[in-house]
């Protein structure tokens, strides 16, 4: 056993409401580089953050070169040699590389030798080719050169196990394949790495053997000789299919939406779009699949208006709305049901009545001149209650107490009351229970047959077989495959999500 | 191993408790600095609740200290719904009074009593409003932060006193006290209790609070300032438009602070001077917070501060306690009150040892 770097046996992880890891079992060795693949929210990120000591499991048990160990923190895993690279960087902008390679080591002195630490920087840099200049302030650094940094600075505190947390989610196709390079030669160097991804490709280029987790639970550890996209995507998606709904007819009616060679970038500048193009009908559900990061959640948001597009054009029923601003899109009848509903939807601290009213609030009969009318409001507020079925304590409570599954109702409630010719909904049963999923996605469905263009953007290859109509698969900014939803075969989407050269062979 | 875990829901009964103990905490940290004075603690405690509410004279002093405090920090629970840290108060304050004693110093000589204070009170809020007026339109169109903005035209506000204190607006027969010609009658807030220093402003404090209240449970614009300060990115969404709010909003909370100031000169001194107590827009934050955020919630916290001001001020004369300790005391039972803000949001709780 003495090859085996890290065991984890029988993990288990609940959050309020949520199983994230389910009795998991992982062993990793020495000298390799052993991914884990799962679709967003398969456990993947919870599993990762307990070998960091970020948190800790409810139940199980982790050994780390045969010893039992207690990681409390993340502190105590870089002691174990254990070093991991979030999606998000954890680095200081206005510092150097030195400094930030620096920052809470507890061997230094009250004085820093910078002159020291710059040279063992250069000495790392040197033997992994980074060309990453200590006296660099992060700012001035690319995402892949800050990446160089968080290895610099894991290296440098001598981690054995490095855990990358989809770490090409931020790269271009080029800075990954060097990133799989400096990978290559640090495994070889006898330490290990944990690779985390839902890229398909990457993950048979990169990694020795492949552990597949699917909704908290491990679907099984492979080698990478034996599979191929076909299984990975099997395995990682998972063929049976919940439940199935019953779906009226396709009657499709008008063009709603139209979009036109749309280019835009996300936060990091980096070019997300990169010329989409297709178009939603009346009365049709238009899914959109893909992994994470491709450039979903900016479509939406560019249709929607929060974001600006840097080229393109969208048409809303022939009139262009490119980059208005949302209240104007709002004004044409698109309703919105975002990723991120604490985020842009929904006020946590004011109650379900005052975001019941959010966008209507300025109306008759709610509002009269300055006034609101709170009773109407409640009135109001009631009525969507009861038709979309969700569960409040209190009318006057904060809505941050409902759970996700009412909170999501909720918006749901508000965004399809307007009665909207065109629906966008990201993500629209992310984290949510059985039952508050089927009951969301019956919605939709209404929505679609009552005539509505419904925009769905969603990583559960699942909900976007089961009601969509047609379906578009994102990769890398571009929408690579439209099919007809009969037409779809689970594994060919799956294969196109990952960027399989497949694609081209299914263009539209 | 302490853990703390976030508490979603703080009821009011949770609340009320955590205050009281915070306020008996505060004393008893306050106990250790007078016994260290050599004065029996309980003694002291008593003469200041009989120096804040024991005679007719004294509480009416607790609420002089109380208006200022009132007017302020309904005016701050506005901008701070918004999520706008008003910092300014001490500024908007003292430009109240300085454009209110304008008026009283320099104004016509032969209007009405009503006449001369009801331009002294548009005088005061609007001195305020102008003063706030500035650090909003920073954050509204330049995103200035406006905890620095407000805090530095504070300092600039104290300048601009002391500019007229010391030069043309000093009384010549001052002996060089840098104070104004005492206000005549007509320029004096009317009193509301014979006998005392309480006045008009505290009804005007009381008005206040009941319309910063009806702004934020009842209009439109209080429903989008609370959208704004929940989540301005949903604001955006649901075409709110921010800027406007922002300054809105900015121009009430200031115009509130300067109105403190005018009734403090109109009311209290009787003149500009440089010492009028500007440090009221601080204490005002301490209610706001205190109150949280409830404007009928700062008029009882403030004649709570207020009493704990005039009663510490009559144990320094009948005790011959030192000022310092009545600080100490003042500051022990609101450090405990703000840290105790931490029970309420948070759980906290011993996580034993997992093997």
């Amino acid at each position: 056993m003495e090859n085996i770097a890290l065991k984890a046996e029988d993990i288990t992880k609940y959050f309020p409401g949520v199983l994230a890891n389910d009795h998991i079992n992982f062993d990793l060795y020495k000298c390799e580089i052993h991914t884990l693949l799962g679709e967003n929210g398969a456990g993947k990120t919870t599993l990762m953050n307990i070998f960091d000591g970020i948190y800790s499991p409810n139940e199980g048990d982790i050994f780390i070169e045969g010893k039992h160990v207690n990681i409390r923190s993340p502190f105590d895993a870089m002691g174990l040699g254990i070093g991991m690279i979030h999606q998000h960087f954890m680095l200081v902008d206005t510092l150097t590389v030195i400094e930030n390679v620096v920052l809470g080591l507890q061997n230094q002195g009250f004085i820093v030798d910078k002159t020291n630490i710059a040279k063992r920087i250069k000495e790392i840099s040197e033997k992994y080719n980074f060309k990453v200049n200590p006296y660099s302030r992060i700012w001035q650094l690319s995402v892949g050169e800050q990446q160089k940094v968080e290895i610099i600075k894991m290296l440098f505190r001598g981690a054995k196990i490095l855990i990358l947390d989809e770490p090409t989610a931020v790269l271009t196709p080029q800075e990954s394949e060097v990133l799989f390079g400096i990978l290559g030669q640090i495994k070889s160097d006898g330490k290990s790495i944990i690779f985390i991804s839902h890229k398909l490709e990457e993950v048979l280029e990169v990694s020795d053997r492949i552990t597949v987790l699917r909704k908290g639970r491990v679907v099984g550890t492979v080698d990478k000789g034996n599979v191929t996209q076909r299984d990975l995507a099997t395995m990682m998606i998972g063929r049976e299919v919940l439940f199935n709904l019953e779906k009226m007819p396709l009657k499709t009616g008008r063009e709603i939406l139209k979009i036109e060679n749309l280019e835009g970038y996300n936060n990091r500048g980096l070019k997300t779009l990169r010329g989409i193009q297709f178009s939603v009908h009346s009365g049709e559900i238009f899914g959109i699949a893909g992994v994470a990061g491709n450039g979903q959640e900016e479509l939406a948001e560019i249709i929607t208006g929060l974001r600006k597009a840097s080229k393109g054009k969208i048409y809303v029923e022939n009139q262009e709305i490119t980059n208005l601003s949302p209240y104007s899109i709002l004004k044409n009848r698109v309703s919105y049901i975002p990723s991120d509903r604490l985020k842009v939807g929904l006020v946590p601290n004011l109650s379900s009545v005052e975001n019941s009213i959010l966008k209507c609030y300025s109306k008759e009969p709610i509002s009269h001149g300055l006034f609101i009318n709170y009773s109407r409001a409640t009135e109001y507020a009631d009525n969507l209650i009861e038709e979309f079925n969700v569960m409040v304590p209190r009318m006057s409570a904060p809505i941050k107490l409902l759970s996700g599954g009412n909170m999501q109702k909720l918006l749901l409630a508000r965004e399809i009351s307007e009665n909207p010719i065109l629906l966008i909904a990201v993500h629209p049963t992310r984290g949510l229970d059985v039952g508050a999923t089927e009951f969301v996605r019956r919605k939709l469905l209404d929505a679609r047959d009552s005539g509505t263009a419904v925009l769905l953007i969603s990583e559960d290859l699942d909900e976007i077989l089961m009601i969509s109509d047609t379906i578009g698969v994102i990769y890398e900014g571009r929408v690579t495959g439209i099919i007809s939803t009969e037409e779809a075969d689970i594994r060919k989407i799956g294969l196109i999500m990952g960027g399989s050269k497949l694609a081209n062979s299914m263009g539209h | 191993m302490l853990k703390f875990e976030k508490r979603e829901n703080v009821s009011l009964k949770l609340r009320i408790l955590v205050s009281v103990i915070s306020v008996l905490a505060g004393l008893i940290i306050g106990a250790i600095a007078i016994l260290l004075a050599r004065i029996n603690p309980l003694t002291a405690y008593k003469s200041i609740i009989i120096g804040a509410f024991g005679s007719k004279y004294t509480f009416t002093e607790t609420l002089v200290s109380a208006t200022p405090l009132i007017l302020i920090s309904v005016g701050l629970i506005l901008a701070f719904k918004m999520s706008f840290w008003n910092i300014g108060a001490y500024g908007q304050y003292i430009i109240g009074a300085i454009f209110s004693s304008y008026f009283a110093l320099f104004g016509p000589p032969n209007i009405s009593r009503f006449l001369l204070l009801t331009i002294m009170t548009f005088a005061g809020l609007a001195g305020g409003a102008i003063w706030a007026i500035i650090p909003a339109v920073l954050r509204a169109y330049w995103e200035v932060n406006e905890v620095i903005s407000t805090l530095l035209l504070n300092y600039v506000a104290l300048y601009i006193l002391k500019y007229f204190m010391y030069g043309f607006w000093r009384d010549p027969t001052s002996h060089g006290f840098p104070l104004s010609k005492p206000f005549t009658l007509n320029a004096q807030l009317p009193k509301i209790v014979l006998n005392s220093r309480t006045n008009l402003g505290l009804v005007f404090g009381i008005i206040a609070a009941f319309i910063i209240w009806f702004i934020i449970k009842k209009t439109k614009f209080g429903y989008e300032i609370r959208v704004i300060g929940g989540n301005p990115k949903a604001a955006h969404y649901a075409g709110i438009n921010v800027a406007r709010n922002v300054i809105i909003a900015m121009i009430i909370s200031g115009a509130l602070a300067g109105l403190a100031g005018m009734a403090q000169i109109s009311g209290v001194i009787h003149m500009l001077q440089i010492e009028i107590n500007p440090s009221y827009g601080y204490t005002a934050i301490i209610v706001a917070w205190l109150s949280y955020l409830d404007p009928f919630a700062a008029v009882f916290v403030s004649i709570l501060l207020g009493a704990l001001a005039s009663g510490g001020y009559q144990i320094q004369i009948t005790m011959q306690v030192p000022f310092g300790i009545v600080a100490v005391i003042e500051s022990a039972i609101l450090f405990v009150l703000i840290g105790s803000e931490i029970l309420m949001r948070y759980r906290i709780y011993s996580e034993k040892r997992r093997l």
